[in-house]
């Protein structure tokens, strides 16, 4: 076992999710179960191997500085149940 | 036993908006005082499917910035996703540059407590994505006890700097002239206006204190300030708290603390910091800058404040008080020099701009930008002045003359009445004249011997000068009104 | 012959001929639909119950209808990605996939069910129900994209789009019988494909035959400014020829995989292939993929949840879906919305991504895999300086019956192996069909160099010409028969 529940259930709050009893025992399994798989990483000598970041090396394409307002913009806003007049309204922001 | 004394250990980081018109990632203004919500599209409000379009005029911003804080190109930089779940952030991270930044090391002077030059060492700037503004119910506005808090993501997903220092400061007022030193060469470059007021520069500073008896106390954290006030402010606050610990015998916890401008003291956040490793955002590949680019930006890179006010006092003998003025804004540098341009004597000119540009732009609440007489006409007016053919006292009437008229030099002076060159010669000798005949009696009481301590003569004087308007020379008055007594 | 059986090659050649009108097709498919949809289940939504009007009827796909994965932004149509959190959203804009069909003169009939944002290789993670297989309505139709491939496959449209992230397009083409291409990294846009492993994820076709294929890929590839990640330089030809050849050709099977075990259909099927491919003129040869037959399958769910947790963090009620709106702090807003939105397979993968990505898990596990990736991609560099192609199984065996799960995700995910180095390698990859085995479809995959897809379409016309195309499935209409025959007895 790598990860206890409680260690299991600190990560799925860290990701804003509760789980149940039943979910907490089986993320427990899975995890457990994924992170030994992927022990095999360890038969590997990767000290000098660059991390892949893309498929084939590809520069990062650059846009002109141009303004093009969106036209839907009220679209965007009827899909959410939190708009109060032109605002996004949530609740209280505890934490700070 | 000693007494135990302390020494701060500073880091600093900055957040600049860079100067662009349209938002780092997509093409949505980043015009943020429009009406809320109205300057977001599907790419800055994070909606599923969306992919990100990195500005190629931010990374231009950000070079200009890399370069004046004297920093170096990278030529191949990454983008990360910064994770955390906060209802500003639209996609719940931060796309961010923190962990391959586009720029190296580099440095910022300032003065130390002996008045001496010391480096604070810049460790790297960073792009990154500003996110949205929150407006909190509460009646104060703050956060604190707002029961809601109402979103606009005008701002999200517009372009910043961070700029993270070494720990080299070493006092309050020492971050204060690194960041005043910073914002004032960053606006040079041209890579941001960093209007204060606008919220375009924000800090937060890493403190903790070093014993004279061996102790380190530990790092905290200090967000939150706003202002160079309340960054002096909250580094004197957290100093003298973590001294106070210290000299308790107490342990100085390592924490985030939010400086509270309103109360003016620092408190433990409540939000638990996950320092969570950043993975690389797939959806950008790497910034690839090459030689020739950098190049091209380093060569309109304008001359720097301090450079160019060295330049002031070593070629041009401009007292350094007057040089630092007229090199605060790059404006009001260009304008100064554009007056040597045209032939004005360099001291003469940064004296005239010194001290009457600056009181006419102040006293209307003004920029350089908006002074309307051309740096030519300046140069000619201080010309005139220092060739005698007009008096400071003149000089400046033509000056106030021409700002609040908007007219040139020969209209002013004809205005205001003003003869050129002054009264003299044969001009004086007419007036000594005119005077001399309206008072035969004086005349009489001089030449009579009378007038033993000179009292008639300085009345006759001073009703020349009157007759002249103050255009003649006192001592050349005096030899007329003794030459026609005679 | 109905329209509806018929490909989207005969379709455009009839439409140009005028032997039957764009509304004819429309009723046809409409009616299939209606006929199959209680069987096979295979739509989240439907958008034919007015007569969707072409855009451009004059176009290459003028008229012709269409069903797209629900993870594709259609603008003003509810849009799931299979998903409770993302509620009735209608995205404000299209995928760019879409607008090229659209603009080509394409009508969408609706938008087709999935796995959960992807996740799951059943069509069984869905918020909506599993779909079932067209072949065999007791079977899984494969997924992630098991509805694209279930509805070309019993006959409610011509061609289909899905998306493929480690055999999503691939897979269900070949429980479904028909054929599927998830092309070269950057081939076709992403802007508008809700994102599951973004380095990995990529858009594709299902239809009946290859050449439809190439008609569908010369419509939707192509560059786009919206995607950083889309191709700039290369100029691809889609265009179907006739005297296409594998004469000196290269095709390698991979030695690692010679030892695994298959189902005998898979194996039959394979040894046919090699035939046919040897009797054309092809070489038949081996390359040997130890990184990648030993380590694939750790490295993609690796990297896809480390990835799929950040893409996923955007769903907090806020802006758009499923919400709560009694909430009394952000906190319990957003731990409310996520716990009841997300499935299952889903929250798994959200807390192994964050897992792996943990300052204290990150070398070992995220960073690590980024590593092995760099090796997978060398290997198969290496591989196709010594071969033209890779001819390979997509499963092990065959659909399986729908609810059948395994305990161990794991063993799950391993069955993935023959498909997700592909993605891993960003490679394009051809599930063709090759017969069946009773009343199921066994298909195989041939893999090509990054940017070959063209080439790899011409091979798969050839294997299509000698070993024939899949017919359209059934679509439980038997099996309703069977049951209507029970139920009156």
């Amino acid at each position: 076992m790598k990860l206890t529940s409680e260690e299991v259930n600190e990560i799925a709050l860290e990701s804003r999710l509760l789980l149940n009893e039943q979910e907490l025992a089986s993320a427990v399994r899975y995890i457990n179960n994924f992170l030994d798989a992927l022990d095999c990483f360890k038969e590997l000598d990767l000290k000098d191997v660059e991390p892949f970041s893309f498929a084939e090396a590809i520069e990062c394409p650059l846009r002109d500085d141009v303004v093009t307002p969106f036209p839907y913009t009220e679209a965007i806003l009827h899909e959410s149940e939190h708009v109060d007049g032109s605002y996004f309204k949530v609740p209280r922001i505890m934490e700070e | 036993m000693p007494e135990l004394t302390f020494t701060p250990v500073i880091g600093i980081e900055i957040h600049i908006r860079l100067k662009s018109d349209s938002k780092l990632f997509c093409s949505c203004s980043t015009d943020t005082d429009a009406p809320a919500n109205t300057n977001i599209c599907p790419v800055c409000m994070g909606l599923p499917g969306t992919l990100p379009r990195l500005n190629h005029r931010v990374v231009e911003q950000g070079m200009l910035a890399g370069f004046a804080l004297n920093c170096g190109i990278r030529p191949k930089s990454l983008f990360f996703r910064k994770s955390y779940f906060y209802p500003d952030l639209p996609k719940g991270h931060q796309v961010s540059q923190c962990d391959l930044p586009i720029t190296t090391s580099g440095y910022i002077e300032v003065h130390d407590a002996e008045g001496k030059l010391k480096k604070i060492r810049v460790h790297h700037l960073h792009l990154e994505e500003d996110v949205g503004s929150l407006h909190h119910s509460a009646s104060d506005g703050r956060l604190e006890g707002a029961d809601t808090s109402y979103v606009d993501y005008n701002r999200s997903g517009t372009p910043l700097a961070e700029i993270v220092s070494e720990p080299d400061v070493s006092s309050s007022a020492e971050a204060v002239e690194y960041v005043m030193t910073l914002r004032r060469r960053v606006i040079y470059s041209g890579a941001s206006e960093v209007e204060l007021e606008k919220g375009m520069m924000r800090f937060d500073a890493n403190v903790s204190m070093k014993c004279s008896d061996g102790r380190w106390g530990k790092k905290v954290e200090v967000k939150n300030m706003n202002s160079f006030k309340a960054l002096e402010r909250a580094i004197e606050y957290e100093i003298k708290r973590q001294k106070k610990i210290m000299l308790q015998g107490g342990e100085v916890k390592q924490e985030t603390r939010h400086w509270n401008d309103a109360k003016g003291v620092t408190s433990a956040s409540r939000t638990k910091e996950f320092y969570r490793k950043f993975i690389v955002e797939p959806d950008l590949p790497p910034l690839i800058i090459s030689q020739e680019w950098i190049d091209r930006v380093a060569a309109r890179m304008p001359e720097m404040p301090d450079v160019r006010a060295n330049r002031y006092v070593n070629d041009w003998s401009i007292p350094r008080e007057v040089a630092d003025v007229l090199t605060d804004d790059r404006n009001l540098a260009d304008y100064f020099e554009a007056c040597v341009k045209a032939g004005a004597n360099p001291v003469r000119a940064a004296h005239w701009v010194r001290t009457e540009v600056l009181r006419v732009l102040n006293e209307n609440g003004q920029k350089i930008s908006d002074f309307k007489m051309k740096p030519e006409v300046l140069a000619g007016l201080v010309a005139k002045v220092d060739d005698g053919k007009l008096s400071t006292t003149q000089g400046k009437e033509v000056f106030d003359y021409m700002c609040a008229n908007g007219s040139g030099i020969d209209e002013a002076v004809k205005a205001l009445g003003i003869t050129e060159g002054g009264v003299a010669g044969n001009a004086l000798a007419d007036i000594v004249a005119s005077v001399i005949s309206a008072n035969p009696d004086v005349l009489d009481e001089i030449k009579s011997g009378r007038d033993k301590k000179g009292k008639k003569l300085k009345f006759l004087q001073g009703l020349v000068m009157k007759e002249t308007k103050g255009q003649a020379k006192p001592q050349e008055v005096a030899e007329a009104i003794a030459e026609a007594v005679k | 012959m109905e329209l509806y059986e018929l490909n989207l090659y005969m379709l455009t050649e009839g439409l140009k001929a005028k032997k039957f009108s764009a509304s004819e097709i429309f009723e046809s498919c409409k009616n299939r639909i209606d006929k199959c949809e209680d069987n096979i289940r295979a739509l989240i939504t439907r958008t034919d119950s007015t007569p969707q009007t072409s855009e451009n009827p004059e176009g290459v796909l003028g008229g012709i209808p269409t069903i797209l994965k629900d993870n594709l932004c259609t603008r003003g149509i509810r849009t799931t990605a299979a998903s409770k959190i993302l509620g009735d959203w209608k995205p404000p804009y299209d995928a760019t996939a879409w607008k090229l069909l659209r603009e080509s003169g394409a009508v969408l009939m609706g938008k087709a069910n999935m796995d959960e944002f992807a996740m799951g290789n059943t069509c069984g993670n869905s918020a909506f129900g599993p779909t079932h297989n067209p072949n065999d309505i007791s079977r899984v139709p494969g997924g992630s994209s098991g509805g694209s491939a279930a509805a070309v496959s019993a006959g409610y449209v011509p061609f289909s789009l899905g998306s493929d992230t480690g055999g999503s397009i691939r897979q269900p083409a070949s429980f479904c019988g028909v054929y599927g291409l998830k092309p070269t990294y950057g081939m076709v846009s992403r802007y508008g494909l809700i994102s599951y492993g973004s380095s990995l994820d990529q858009i594709g076709p299902f239809a009946r035959t290859v050449r439809d294929l190439q008609l569908v890929m010369s419509v939707i590839s192509g560059h786009d400014p919206m995607d950083s990640s889309s191709f700039r330089d290369k100029a691809h030809d889609f265009t179907h020829r006739e005297d296409v050849s594998l004469k000196g050709k290269r095709v390698a099977v991979v030695k690692e995989f010679q030892g695994f075990g298959l189902d005998a259909p898979i194996s039959e099927a394979m040894k046919r292939t090699l035939k046919v491919l040897e009797d054309e003129g092809a070489i038949i040869t081996e390359v040997s993929l130890p990184v990648v037959s030993k380590y694939a399958v750790a490295c993609y769910y690796a990297l896809a949840m480390s990835e799929a947790h950040t893409n996923l963090e955007r769903y907090d009620g806020v802006r758009l879906g499923y919400t709560v709106k009694d909430a009394t702090g952000i906190k319990e807003m957003f731990e409310r919305v996520r716990s009841y939105g997300f499935g299952a397979e889903v929250k798994a993968r959200i807390i192994a991504g964050t897992c792996l990505t943990e300052p204290t898990r990150c070398e070992e596990y995220y960073v690590a895999a980024t590593k092995v990736r760099t090796l997978i991609a060398q290997e198969f560099s290496r591989a196709f300086g010594e071969t033209d192609y890779i001819i390979q199984p997509v499963t092990p065996s065959l659909p399986g019956k729908i609810g059948e799960a395994d305990d161990d995700a794991m063993k799950g995910y391993e069955t993935d192996l023959y498909t997700l180095p592909v993605n891993l390698a960003g490679l394009p990859g051809l599930s063709f069909f090759t017969g069946y085995a009773g009343n199921l479809p066994v298909g195989l995959q041939l893999i090509g160099r990054r940017w070959s897809d063209s080439e790899l379409l011409d091979a798969g016309i050839i294997l299509e010409r000698h070993l024939g195309s899949p017919k359209i499935a059934d679509g439980g209409q038997a099996t309703a028969r069977k049951k209507l025959y029970l139920e009156e007895r």
